[in-house]
Parts: C-alpha cells; structure tokens; sequence
C-alpha cells in the first residue's frame, strides 16, 4: 500500500485504505463465479451426504421434526454453511459482471452435482439422463441468449 | 410424504417463493422507498421467506431418498413454473425466444424423468 505521504496524513487514515484504480485487490469475477457454483454444488452433495446418514430419521413423523432432525447433522448443517458462502461469492461475482453474462454458468452445477452423484452415491446415470441434463444447459444458455437486446 | 411428493412440492414452492419476492421489492409495494425496514414490513417478503423455507426443508426430505443426478436437475423446471406464475401474478410478458428457451428446459427435464 505504500508509505503514508504528507496528505494521507492530513485526511486520517481511511483513505489510506483506498486502493488505486490501477492495482484492483478485489478478488477476479472468474474466480468469485467458479468458487460459487464449485461450492454451491459441493453443498448440495454434502447435504446428501449427512441426509444418507441420517437415514434413519423417517422414525420422526412430523415434518418439522424430521427437516431439524436433518439439520442436525454435522454434513448437513456444513453443506448449508458452504452453500451459504457460495452465495457470498456469487454475490460478488455479480457485483463485477453482468448477471446474463454470469447465470448460465450456474447450469454447471446440474452436470458437477450428478457427477457427485455418480462418484459419491454410486448412482447410475443413463446415458438418457446425461442427455436430458445436457438439453436443460442448452436450454439455460439459450434463455441468455434470448436476453440479450431484451429491456426486461 | 412421499419424497417424490417432496420434490414436486419443493419445486413449486421455490419457484413461488420468486414471485412473492419480487412482489416485495417492487416499487408501489413497497411505500416509503425499498428500505429494509420497509422490506420487513412487507407480507410479500414474509411469504418468500416462508416459501423459502419450506421448499428448503422439502427438497431435504426429497433428496434423502431420491438420486440427486435425477433430483438436481429437475430444478430446471422452476424455469418453467416461475415464468407461467409470472404471467398471472405480475402481469410480465414472456418473449417468444424465451418460451423456445423455456421449451427446450422442460424438453430436457422431461428426459431425466422418462430415462429414470
């Protein structure tokens, strides 16, 4: 940041802080909107993770009961939290960048979250629903693109 | 409930909850200027809460049984759901490029269900 010259001192020390155009410290929107959708999906999967484990809770007949029973645990409750900080990012991500430019991106997360889904679960994923998902990013993109020119 | 039950519920209530949000923060609902106490005041923004949260639990009760590679992606179909709500409920106007992006959504959805 430099040391501090005659007028920093004379205005206090807050504008110190300001950083020059020229060296932006914040961090890159690619980075900002990989992180989110990498940790949104991570989230997601480790949700699923804690609900496996927790397999046992249709004892609890209630609604609420079972949703607290789920969020109790440990997996759970951390796949919300990385959810949550995967909002954070994306927020900063759209700070930087147009959001048409930006949400097809998101569409990522329905091919990385069935990955985990395959590699975590051992599900079979046809090659039938491989196609559907890959239908629904194209249809995602296409939902941009048709934005693009558009006032609403 | 049943988790498939679950799922269908959870979809419809995320996508409702869209719609009660954007309800809250539009200008003449919300007298005063969007500030937040005015955000906090208002029912719409109540109901998107309450939406949230259901769908949130819902989705928790379906994904514990159901395979996320088929639940996951048939959140798409709030593509579908939020711009027919939108129509009724907010009076926007849906262009006919983006119903062919819709179209091509729902296509998709439509073959992760058959192929489960």
């Amino acid at each position: 940041m430099g040391s501090l010259t005659k007028s920093d001192a004379i205005a206090g020390p807050a504008l110190s802080l300001e950083t020059p155009a020229h060296a932006d410290q914040r961090l890159p929107w690619e980075w900002a909107a990989l992180g989110s959708i990498l940790l949104a999906s991570c989230g997601h999967l480790l949700i699923k993770l804690g609900l496996v484990a927790a397999a046992h809770a249709t004892a609890y007949p209630g609604l609420v009961e079972r949703v607290l029973h789920y969020m109790m645990q440990p997996a759970v409750a951390a796949g919300l939290m990385i959810y949550g900080l995967g909002t954070l990012l994306w927020i900063m991500a759209v700070s930087r960048r147009n959001i048409s430019f930006l949400y097809p991106l998101t569409a990522l997360n329905y091919v990385l979250v069935s990955l985990g889904g395959k590699i975590l679960f051992d599900e079979k994923i046809s090659s039938g629903r491989w196609l559907g998902i890959a239908v629904v990013v194209a249809g995602v993109a296409l939902m941009q693109l048709s934005a693009t020119g558009e006032k609403a | 409930m049943s988790p498939a039950t679950a799922l269908w519920t959870s979809i419809l209530l995320g996508s409702c909850a869209q719609v009660f949000l954007k309800k809250g923060v539009s200008p003449q609902n919300t007298a005063g200027g969007a500030s937040y106490m005015a955000l906090l005041r208002s029912a719409w923004v109540w109901a998107w809460a309450a939406c949230f949260l259901l769908a949130t639990g819902l989705w928790m009760i379906a994904i514990s049984k159901i395979e996320v590679s088929f639940a996951f992606p048939m959140l798409s179909l709030g593509y579908l759901v939020v711009p027919v709500l939108s129509i009724f409920f907010l009076r926007e106007h849906v262009s006919r490029k983006r119903w062919t992006a819709i179209a091509v959504i729902t296509l998709g959805a439509l073959i992760i269900y058959r192929s489960a």
